[in-house]
C-alpha cells in the first residue's frame, strides 16, 4: 500500500510515532527481569502498608494536629529499617540497585494509603536525583556511603533538595524566569569554597535530612549563569533549621525553612558551578543548568504523578468500601447504577493516571536518564555482578576526575535535546494529569460518601488534604502545563515563544 | 448574595460585615486549631454568645417566639458575609435555623414557646441538629418507644452538630412499629445520653460535632408521628439555598484573598496577577463567584415571592453553587502556591470548608435524583 519511505515520512511528521507511542515503540527493549523486580517492589510496598502505614497514618496525622511542632522522625527511622533509602541507589554507589521506574509503582502503593509516608521516602530520591544529575561521582560516592552506613547503623541518612526561596518558587525552576526573579540565596566565592547567605523554604524532609542539595547563586541578577550546586550537611557552621510549616496535609513529612548565615561550603562539596561546567562542555552554562533541572524533574515528576495516582486510588478504594457496606433504599449502594458509573469513572482515572506516569518513565528508560542503566546488557550486568565487584573494582574510579567527567558528559552534554524534551514534557504530563486526577477522585469520593467522608477515620478527608500539595510542588500544575507546551508542542511550531507573555 | 436587589437589607448588612470583620476575623486561625470543636476555649463560646446577642439566631423565627422574622434573603446575606470570613460560624447559624424550621413546619408552638422566648444564653437558644444528613437516608435511626404522652429514645445518632454545646437537640428517630420517622426534642443534659469526643472532621472546625448514643432518653415529639420526612422536606426545601449562600461566601473569601496575593507576589520579575494564565484562573473564579451571588439572591427573591417550583430553584442553586465552590477553592489555594497550602493563609481552610458545606442536608447525588424525579413528575 505504501512504500517504506512513505511510511517513514508519514510517521516522522508531527506528532511523530516514536515520540507519541513510547510504550509500544520500546516494549521489546525492556529487560524481562524488570517486571519480576517491579512485582517484588509492589509486594514490599503492600507489606509495609499493612504493617506500618495503614495502622499508623491516621494516628500520626492526629498527633501532628495535637502538636503542630511534631513531625515523625521515628517514621524516617522505620523506613530506614525497611531498607527503603538504598533500594533505588545503583549498586555502583553501594545501593540495592532496583530499577528506577519501579520506584513510581512503589510510590503509588504507599500514596494510596498515606502520602506523608510516600513523601518521606520519595523526597530522599529527589535529593539523590539532584546529587546524581550534577555528575560529580566523588561526592555522590561520599554521600551514598553515608546513606549506606545510616542503614547499617540504624541512624538514617537521608537527603533533601533545597531550591525554593521565600520570594522565588516558579522562578528557580526555569532559567527563562530566573534572571528576572527575586532570588536571594547568595554564594560568594572565597578561597577554598563559597560563603552562603540566604534562606530556603518548603524543603521537604529538611529537618530530618543529614545532607541537603543546595542551590545558590554568585550573581543574584544573573542566577541562571551563576548557579552553584553543592552539598551541605546538618550541623555545618552557619547552617540552621528554621521552623517547619503548619501544612494542610502530608503533615508527618516536615516542610522546613533552612537558613544560611555566612555558611562556608568547601570546594570539595561543590558539585556544579560555572567553572566546573566549562571543564566538560562548551555549551552555555545557562543551558546546562536547564538540562540539569530538566533531568531532575523528568525523574521526580512521574513519581509525583504516581503519588497523584495513589491518591486517586486511595479515594476510590475508600468510596468502594463505603458503597459496598452501605444500604440505600433497601439495597446495597454498590448495586445502584449511578453509583457503579461513578466508581467506574474513579477506577478509570486510576488506570489513566498509571498509564501517564508509566509512559513518562518509559521515556526516561529509553530516551533519558535511565537509558544507560536500562539497556538490556547493562541492566543484567549490573543486576548479577556481585557487590564486591562494584566496591573493589569500579568504586575507586569514582574518586578520579575521569569518573566525574564521564558522568557529567553522559548526563549533561551527550544526551540529545530532543530526547530531553520528550522526557521532561512527559514528566509534566504525568505530573499535572495524575495530580488533578487525585484531587478529582477525592472530590468524587466525598460526594458519594456525604457526612461519612468528612470523618477522619474514613480516610478520604486526609487524602483530599494530602493530595492538594501534589498540584503545587515539583512546579505548580500551571508551570507544568507551560513546560508541556514548551517541550512537546512548541518545537514543532518555530514561532511559538514561552515565558514571553 | 447581592444586597442591591433588596435595599432594605443594607443597614443589616453593614452590621454583619462589621461583626464578621471585628469579631470573627481576628480569631479564624485560633478557632481552627485541634482539638476541633473543643468548647473549653472561651474565645469560641464568646463568639457563639455574640452571635446570639446580635439576634442573628432568630432571623427566620416569628416575632411571637422572640425572633426577628426577616426572611430568607436576610439569612442568606448574613451567612454569606460570615462564611466569607469563617464558615464554621455559618454552620452554627444554619444548624439552629434548620432546627427552628423543623419545629415551625411541624407547628410545634409549645416547643417554640418553651425554648426561644425564655433563653438567655446562646447555649439555651442554639438547638443541635444532625445537619449533614437526610434522615430518610439513614439505615438505622434511634428507636422511639411511646409511653402515653412521652417517648423514650434508644440507639445511636451520628454527627450531631452542636451536640456537646446546646442544651437542646432536634433529632430524628423511628417510632417502634410505625413507618417513616419522626422528629423529637431532646434535652442534651440528660444523663442517659452518651456523648463522643468532638469528631475530627475535614472542615468547619470551630463548630463542634459529636456522635450521641441514647439509652432510654426522654423525648418530646415534634408534630405528628411519622411525619418527619414531610417536615424535613419542607424545611430543607428552603434551607438548600442557605447552604448555597454559605458556599457563595466561601467563594468570595477565596477570590478576594487570591486577588490580594497575586497583586503582591512577583515571579519572573512581575506581579503574578499580570501573568495571563493567572488572570484566566482569577477570571474563572470571579465568573463562578458572581454567578453564585446572583443565583442565591434571585432564588431568595423567588422564594419570598413564592414563585412556582421555588423548591426546585433552591436545591438547584445549592447543587451548582457547591460544585462551583469546590472548583474555586481549589484554584484559590493554587494561586497562592505553597503559601496557599499553609495554615498561615485562609485558603487551605476554605478548601476544606467548601467540601464540608457541600455535604449539608445529605448526599449531593441523591439530591440530584430527587430533583429530577420532581421535575419529571
Amino acid at each position: 500500500m505504501l512504500t517504506r519511505s512513505q511510511v517513514k515520512s508519514f510517521i516522522s511528521r508531527y506528532p511523530a510515532f516514536e515520540d507519541e507511542t513510547l510504550a509500544l515503540h520500546y516494549a521489546p527493549r525492556m529487560p524481562k527481569a524488570m517486571v519480576k523486580e517491579t512485582q517484588e517492589v509492589i509486594a514490599i510496598a503492600r507489606k509495609f502498608n499493612d504493617e506500618v502505614a495503614r495502622p499508623l497514618s491516621l494516628e500520626l496525622d492526629r498527633k501532628t494536629h495535637e502538636d503542630p511542632n511534631y513531625f515523625a522522625p521515628e517514621m524516617v527511622k522505620k523506613c530506614n529499617e525497611w531498607g527503603f533509602y538504598t533500594m533505588w541507589v545503583p549498586k555502583l554507589f553501594g545501593g540495592k540497585g532496583y530499577n528506577m521506574p519501579s520506584l513510581s509503582y512503589f510510590c503509588e502503593e504507599l500514596a494510596s494509603v498515606c502520602l506523608g509516608f510516600a513523601n518521606i521516602i520519595a523526597v530522599h530520591y529527589l535529593g539523590i536525583s539532584g546529587l546524581m544529575m550534577c555528575g560529580n561521582t566523588r561526592i555522590v560516592k561520599k554521600v551514598m556511603n553515608d546513606v549506606r552506613k545510616g542503614e547499617e547503623t540504624g541512624d538514617p541518612c537521608i537527603i533533601a533538595l533545597a531550591i525554593t526561596e521565600p520570594t522565588a518558587g516558579t522562578d528557580v525552576e526555569e532559567v527563562d524566569l530566573e534572571d528576572k526573579g527575586r532570588i536571594t540565596c547568595h554564594a560568594k566565592k572565597v578561597n577554598g569554597g563559597y560563603i552562603i547567605n540566604g534562606s530556603k523554604i518548603f524543603i521537604s524532609n529538611g529537618h530530618t535530612s543529614k545532607w541537603t542539595v543546595l542551590y545558590a547563586y554568585t550573581d543574584l541578577k544573573k542566577a541562571s549563569e551563576t548557579t552553584v550546586a553543592m552539598m551541605v550537611k546538618e550541623g555545618m557552621k552557619g547552617f540552621t533549621l528554621g521552623t517547619h510549616e503548619n501544612k494542610m496535609g502530608q503533615r508527618i513529612c516536615p516542610a522546613s525553612v533552612l537558613n544560611f548565615e555566612d555558611c562556608f561550603v568547601p570546594d570539595e562539596l561543590v558539585m556544579l558551578d560555572p567553572e566546573k561546567t566549562r571543564k566538560f562542555t562548551n555549551q552555555k552554562v545557562r543551558d546546562i543548568k536547564m538540562r540539569h533541572i530538566d533531568y531532575i524533574v523528568s525523574i521526580t515528576r512521574p513519581a509525583v504523578g504516581a503519588f497523584g495516582t495513589g491518591a486517586a486510588r486511595g479515594a476510590f478504594e475508600a468510596a468502594l468500601k463505603f458503597a459496598s457496606e452501605t444500604e440505600l433504599d433497601g439495597r446495597p449502594m454498590i448495586n445502584h447504577e449511578w453509583v457503579q458509573c461513578r466508581l467506574a469513572e474513579m477506577y478509570a482515572n486510576v488506570r489513566l493516571g498509571r498509564l501517564a506516569y508509566v509512559e513518562a518513565n518509559t521515556a526516561n528508560q529509553h530516551r533519558g536518564v535511565y537509558n544507560l542503566l536500562q539497556m538490556k546488557p547493562m541492566y543484567y550486568y549490573l543486576k548479577h555482578m556481585p557487590q564486591a565487584y562494584f566496591d573493589k573494582v569500579l568504586s575507586p574510579l569514582l574518586d578520579k576526575p575521569i569518573g566525574t567527567w564521564l558522568l557529567s558528559k553522559w548526563y549533561l552534554d551527550w544526551q540529545k535535546p530532543k530526547d530531553q524534551h520528550v522526557c521532561t514534557g512527559l514528566g509534566s504530563v504525568a505530573k499535572f494529569s495524575c495530580t488533578d486526577i487525585g484531587v478529582r477522585n477525592c472530590q468524587m469520593a466525598l460526594e458519594l460518601m456525604g457526612q461519612a467522608g468528612m470523618r477522619n477515620e474514613n480516610r478520604v478527608e486526609k487524602i483530599l488534604r494530602d493530595a492538594k500539595l501534589l498540584q503545587i510542588y515539583e512546579g505548580t500544575n500551571q508551570l507544568n502545563r507551560l513546560n508541556v507546551f514548551k517541550s512537546l508542542i512548541a518545537p514543532a511550531f518555530p514561532k511559538a515563544k514561552v515565558f514571553e507573555d | 448574595m447581592i444586597t442591591a436587589l433588596n435595599k432594605d437589607l443594607k443597614p443589616f448588612e453593614d452590621m454583619i460585615m462589621s461583626f464578621a470583620k471585628g469579631e470573627l476575623k481576628p480569631n479564624v486561625e485560633e478557632h481552627d486549631r485541634y482539638p476541633f470543636g473543643n468548647l473549653d476555649a472561651e474565645v469560641i463560646e464568646g463568639a457563639f454568645q455574640k452571635i446570639y446577642d446580635m439576634g442573628f439566631l432568630g432571623i427566620l423565627l416569628p416575632e411571637k417566639f422572640g425572633g426577628i422574622d426577616q426572611g430568607i434573603s436576610a439569612l442568606c446575606m448574613l451567612l454569606t458575609h460570615i462564611a466569607e470570613v469563617d464558615a464554621s460560624y455559618a454552620l452554627i447559624v444554619f444548624t439552629n435555623s434548620m432546627s427552628q424550621k423543623i419545629i415551625l413546619e411541624a407547628e410545634a408552638e409549645t416547643i417554640a414557646e418553651k425554648i426561644f422566648p425564655n433563653a438567655n444564653t446562646s447555649r439555651e437558644y442554639l438547638i443541635a441538629y444532625p445537619s449533614f444528613c437526610n434522615p430518610s437516608q439513614i439505615v438505622t435511626l434511634p428507636q422511639a418507644t411511646s409511653s402515653g404522652k412521652s417517648y423514650k429514645l434508644t440507639g445511636r445518632l451520628d454527627y450531631l452538630v452542636l451536640g456537646n454545646y446546646s442544651n437542646w437537640a432536634v433529632v430524628p428517630a423511628q417510632v417502634a412499629g410505625k413507618p417513616g420517622y419522626s422528629f423529637f426534642l431532646v434535652d442534651l443534659r440528660d444523663k442517659a445520653i452518651k456523648k463522643s469526643a468532638p469528631i475530627f472532621s475535614l472542615g468547619l472546625h470551630a463548630c463542634p460535632i459529636i456522635d450521641v448514643t441514647f439509652d432510654g432518653v426522654s423525648a418530646q415529639i415534634i408534630g405528628e408521628e411519622g411525619a418527619g420526612e414531610k417536615y424535613f422536606d419542607q424545611a430543607s426545601k428552603i434551607m438548600h439555598v442557605v447552604t448555597a449562600a454559605i458556599s457563595a461566601g466561601i467563594m468570595k473569601g477565596s477570590l478576594k484573598e487570591a486577588m490580594d496575593y497575586t497583586k503582591e507576589r512577583e515571579q519572573g520579575g512581575r506581579a503574578i496577577v499580570n501573568w495571563s494564565e493567572v488572570r484566566m484562573i482569577l477570571a474563572n473564579m470571579a465568573v463562578r463567584s458572581k454567578a453564585a451571588d446572583m443565583c442565591v439572591a434571585e432564588t431568595c427573591q423567588g422564594i419570598e415571592a413564592k414563585i412556582q417550583d421555588w423548591g426546585i430553584y433552591s436545591v438547584s442553586t445549592a447543587l451548582i453553587v457547591h460544585e462551583m465552590t469546590c472548583e474555586v477553592v481549589n484554584d484559590g489555594v493554587q494561586l497562592l502556591g505553597g503559601n496557599g497550602y499553609m495554615k498561615d493563609y485562609g485558603q487551605e481552610k476554605r478548601y476544606r470548608d467548601a467540601r464540608q458545606v457541600q455535604a449539608l442536608l445529605g448526599l449531593a447525588p441523591l439530591k440530584k435524583l430527587a430533583l429530577i424525579k420532581e421535575i419529571i413528575a
